[in-house]
Formats: structure tokens, sequence, C-alpha cells
């Protein structure tokens, strides 16, 4: 099990230092596949680098099996990682890059040559040991990366936005090929990357990362359905956000005050930010209990298993709905209509105001 | 009949190498002739030679007679003096390896601004002439000289050190002269250097030495050996910096080709010496060029 308690990580010093790490608090649990999400320079790359230990922690502990090791170096460290360009040693084959860090260990010659041959099947890579990395694909030497930092049987495997350098269709492939090696050796992977999509299909937990914070951990389908606030709603995904205002009669729309969303009574009062997902969006009067509005369809786009409809509501707030193709014919709709819109109570999520981001 | 397109390409080609061809020519290959003649040669009198062909060079390069009993011997004085100009070359590339490796990493390692500063100090001495920096070295280690006032102002020494013509004089002579020839190839290696490749090594629980040994070392090689032929080939040659800090006692294969062509007035010889030099050059290089060609072999 990984924690990481209170870490934090000040590039610089003094006022001009710049904060990437703000006390990140997180447990990794074992045998997880854990995706730290985030926008580029939110510090996810930051804290995994810091797990690794290529950079030192300014506070906070990061504690492996109930030692802290923030203050081991990297190679006495239990943890191995993929980088974002792989970083293979060019001058040496691809059974040698593997082989690399059982020798550094001082591993027997014996084991290093089975274990080496064990890797090189896992990541079916057995038929070209003999290559150098300038003579494989990105496809291929991304493997190798995998076979070396495997190799040495490290407690948590760190991936750092491995599969950001590879077209789409490798990509896809190798999301499948990572997910079924984190299954087959049961190790705990901590994943960097800026890909919701990959992350949501890939992952155990999420972490979501912004402005050197996290902003929110949960398994993936949780963060979809249940996003802590703005910025996690708004960065998986694509989402509405319209005013709204909680009061003694529940939440209402800033447009619309006068039909209260029912038990929502809790909040306390002040301005709130309801959200609603544009596929839970219902065009039609044959709707779910909801708020009911009236909505001007500005702009309809085809997208092959849905239309987007982007709609305008009486008060000029934007409201996107997804809706999926009927097997034929066309949607019963068109740019200039005007019909009523349903927001089912079931979908609508309340979110707090944005805090104000000073400490 | 139609022009061949590919013969008219190929004759541009030719006429666009000319001017570097010409100069090769007239620079290189044709002293070089001159030299591989003059050997086989007759000398003249007052020096130059005389158009009669001769093997009496090639044979002294090899073979002495002895002048009191006129046995024929193998030529040991030439031998030596080969061995000591390529131990002195040989050690000469060893130490500008062993200071110009960390200075080279010093400097690759400083910021762009910085890079350019550093790398003019080290290439300062080699726009310098040869004389004025190997005089300069001179005043730094004679008896009255910079060093040995310094050590007695220190109370280090009681009587100067006796620096001047010896070995180790002759060693930092050469080293000097020599550095930046060294250092400016092995700096372009480590400026290309991917240092992500070190972190990989480290991340892989590769200690310092590992790292070096393994990674850096066999990266950096195709600078080393850069460095090292550029400072071993005219090393096997000097003859300046040996004589003035070596006080000319220890001859060297360049001292004695010199001499030739002065007061031995022995061209044929002093060309055949130069010919087996430019050979010794040529074997050194292809065993340079062959030697670990598998950076694995250095562990």
């Amino acid at each position: 099990m990984l924690q990481i308690r209170a870490l934090s990580k000040t590039f610089g010093s003094g006022a001009s230092g710049y904060r990437a790490l703000r006390s990140v608090d997180l447990t990794v649990n074992e045998g997880e596949f854990f995706t730290l999400l985030g926008p580029s320079g939110c510090g996810k790359t930051t804290l995994l680098r810091l797990i690794a230990g290529f950079e030192p922690a300014s506070s906070g502990q990061i504690v492996l099996d109930g030692k802290d090791i923030a203050a081991i170096p990297p190679n006495r460290r239990p943890v191995n990682t993929v980088f974002q360009n792989y970083a293979l040693f060019p001058h040496l084959s691809v059974a040698q890059n593997v082989a690399f860090g059982l020798q550094a260990q001082g591993r027997p010659a014996a084991t290093i040559a089975a274990r080496v041959e064990r890797m090189l099947a896992l990541v079916q890579m057995t038929h070209l040991r003999d290559r150098r990395s300038a003579e494989l694909s990105g496809g291929q030497q991304q493997r190798v990366a995998l076979a070396r930092a495997l190799a040495p049987g490290p407690r948590i495997l760190l991936l750092d936005e491995p599969l950001s350098a590879l077209d789409l269709k490798l990509r896809k492939d190798m999301q499948t090929e990572l997910k079924r090696l984190q299954r087959e050796t049961g190790l705990t992977f901590v994943f960097v990357t800026h890909d919701q999509d990959e992350a949501l299909t890939m992952s155990d937990r999420i972490g979501v990362m912004h402005a050197g914070r996290l902003q929110q951990v949960a398994a993936p389908q949780d963060l979809y359905d249940r996003p802590a606030n703005r910025f996690v709603a708004g960065f998986i995904g694509e989402t509405n956000f319209l005013a709204g205002h909680a009061g003694p009669d529940g939440v209402v729309l800033a447009g619309q005050p006068a039909s209260p969303v029912p038990g929502s009574t809790h909040l306390p009062a002040g301005p709130v930010t309801l959200m609603i997902r544009p596929e839970h969006v219902v065009l039609g009067p044959d709707a779910p209990p909801g708020l009911m509005l009236q909505a001007h369809v500005e702009r309809l786009v085809f997208g092959g298993t849905h239309t987007q409809a982007f709609l305008r509501l009486p008060w000029q707030e934007p409201l996107a709905a997804r809706l999926a193709n009927p097997p034929q014919g066309r949607l019963s709709l068109a740019e200039g209509d005007s019909l009523p819109v349903c927001l089912p109570f079931a979908a609508l999520r309340f979110l707090p105001p944005e805090a104000a981001d000073d400490a | 009949m139609m022009p061949d397109p590919a013969a008219a390409d190929q004759r541009r080609r030719w006429g666009m190498a000319a001017p570097a061809l010409a100069i090769i020519l007239a620079f290189s290959v044709l002293p070089l002739g001159v030299m591989l003649v003059y050997s086989v040669l007759t000398p003249g009198a007052y020096g130059s030679v005389e158009w009669r062909l001769s093997g009496q060079a090639w044979l002294s390069v090899f073979i002495e007679r002895d002048i009191f009993d006129d046995s024929i011997g193998p030529a040991l004085a030439h031998f030596e003096i080969l061995g000591r100009s390529v131990l002195l070359a040989f050690a000469t590339t060893l130490l500008t390896l062993l200071f110009g490796l960390p200075t080279a990493w010093f400097i690759a390692t400083r910021s762009p601004g910085a890079r350019a500063v550093w790398m003019l100090l080290i290439t300062i001495p080699f726009w310098t002439n040869l004389l004025v920096r190997t005089i300069a070295i001179q005043e730094m280690i004679r008896a009255e000289g910079v060093l040995n006032s310094l050590f007695r102002w220190l109370g280090l020494i009681d009587a100067p050190l006796q620096m001047m013509f010896t070995n180790g004089a002759v060693l930092l002579g050469m080293t000097y002269v020599f550095l930046p020839l060294m250092v400016l190839p092995v700096f372009a290696a480590i400026e290309k250097f991917d240092f992500r490749l070190a972190e990989a090594a480290y991340d892989l629980y590769a200690g310092r030495l590992f790292c070096l040994r393994r990674v850096i070392l066999p990266l950096m090689r195709p600078g080393i050996l850069a460095g090292s032929v550029l400072v071993f080939v005219p090393a096997l040659g000097a003859y300046v910096t040996p004589q003035l800090m070596g006080g000319g006692r220890a001859m060297m294969w360049g001292n004695l080709i010199d001499l030739q062509f002065g007061q031995g007035r022995n061209w044929p010889l002093g060309a055949a010496l130069s010919v087996a030099l430019g050979v010794v050059v040529m074997v050194a290089l292809v065993w340079l060029g062959r030697s670990r060609p598998d950076g694995r072999s250095h562990g």
C-alpha cells in the first residue's frame, strides 16, 4: 500500500517559487490500477516523479509498506518507471535493456536470463530480443520499456503518459494490453495521463488533479456521475452548467426561480451550480419528473450514434443535449424549433461555487 | 546522340568536388608521394637528394651497422625512440582524457550562455602560438618560476623543485597543448547525451558508477574515440613540446625526423622515418576503430 501524506513540492524558492504540489494526501491500494488525471501543469507528473524519487519532496511523506521512502534515492526505491519517451538505452539490445535493472541489482546470471525470458514472453517481444531500440516501432519500444520496468519486480509500477506518443489505433491496443499486464501481474500501477477516455476505460480508481491539488479520488463511474466540483465535472466528459440558488424551498435555477428541485433543501443558502450531462437532457413533452423548461434549438450536429443539440434557454443560458439517433429516419427536430425540455431530477447534480484558489 | 543525363550528373558531381580534390592532391597526396620517392633515393652531400635509387634509407630505419666492428643488428635506437614516442602519445591521450572528460562534462552541464564562455576559455590556448604556449608553461615550472616561488612563499619547500626538463614536464606540456582537442569532441558527445537515460538507469537500481560504466561511457564512446585520435596522432609526431619541456634529452620520433632533414643531412632517411610514422598512425587508427565495437564489453 502506498500512502502519500501532506506531500508538497515547490520549484524555486521564495515568492517566485512555483508550487507544483500543494499538500496532497492519497492512498493507493494494493494491486490497484490507479490513474492520476489532469491537464498539463496540474502536478500529476511531479507527483509521479516524487514517488519515483527523481525530485526531492519539499515536505510531506511517501509511505510504502509502512516505511517513509521520501528520503531514499531512486536507485533504492522498489518502484520502477515507464517513461513517456520510453528512455530505452540505445546502445543495448532489447534483451540487454530488460536485463539492465536486474544486473544493476547484482542478481545471479541464471536468474537474470530466466527473468528476461519471462518478461520478453510477457510483452511478446521474444522474437525481437536482439534488436536495438532504434530498429523498433513505437509500440514495440513501449513493450520493451514495460518489460524493462517490470523485470526487477517492483512493488509499484509508475507509468508517465506511456501511450501519448502512439497513434490512436495502437493506443487503444496498448490500453487493453496494459490492463491485461496489470491483471496478470497483480501489480499496483500508478498511471499518469491527461486523456480522460484512457483514464475512464483503464482505471480502478482515478485521482483528478488541478493546480497542484488532488480534486477528487473515485472510481471512474462515480467520478462521472458525482463529480466533487466544477473542475472535475468539466474535465471528465461533457457537461452543462446552469446558474442556480439554494434557498429555503430547495435549489432553483436562477432563470426559473419558481420551481425548486424536490429534496434539495439540505444545501446551505447561497449560489449553487446545477450540473447535468447532455445525454440526460430529455427533449419533448414525454418526460420523467424533472425541471420543465422551454428551449430554442440553435444548432444540430450529427455525430453517428447520436446527434448533439445546442439549445438556448429563454434567459440566454446555453444547454447541450445528446440525442440517440433512431434506427431509421431522422429526429423530429429542426434548427429554429422551440420545444419543451426536461432536466430529470435524478440526473441533476449540485456543485459548490468555485472556491478561491489561494493557499 | 542524346546526352546521357546520368553521365552529365556524374560530371557535375566531379566538377563540384574538384576544388577539394585538387587541394587534397596538392597538399596531401603529392607531399606523401614526394616522401615516398625521397625515401628510396640517395642522400646528397649537403642535404637534398641525388636521383639514384637506394634502399639504404629504409634499411637503416630498421637495421644499424656497428661503427666499431661492422656487425649488423637491429636499429635499437630507432625502436627505442619509436617506443618512447608511442608511450608519450599514449600517456598524453590518457591524461587529456582524464582531465578532459570531467572538464567537458562540467561545461556541457552549464547553461547555454555559460557554456560558450567556458568553451572560449578552453580554446584560447588553442588559438595561441605553440611556442608561446610552451614557453608560458616553462615560466610556470622553471626553478625561479611561478610555482616554485609560490611553494617557497607558502613554506612548502626550501630549495626550488627541479621540474623543468623532466618526463613530468614533457607530459605536462603535452597535456596542456592537446587538452582542447580532447575536450571539444567529448563535449559535443555529452551535449547530445539524453540525461533522461541516466534517470532511467537510476530508476533501475543503478548506482553512479554502474550508470557511468554501462550507460554514459558507452554512449560517449564516439566522442572519446574522436578525441583520442585527435590527440594521439599529432602527439605521436610532436617534437617542439618534448624538445622545449624535456630539454632535448629524450629524443622523440619527431626530433629524429627533424634531425635527418637538418644536421643529419640525410633526407632519404628522414623521409623513410616519416613514412614509417605514417604507417604506425594508420595501424593505430585501424586498431582504435576496431576495438570494442560493442558497448557491452566495457562491463
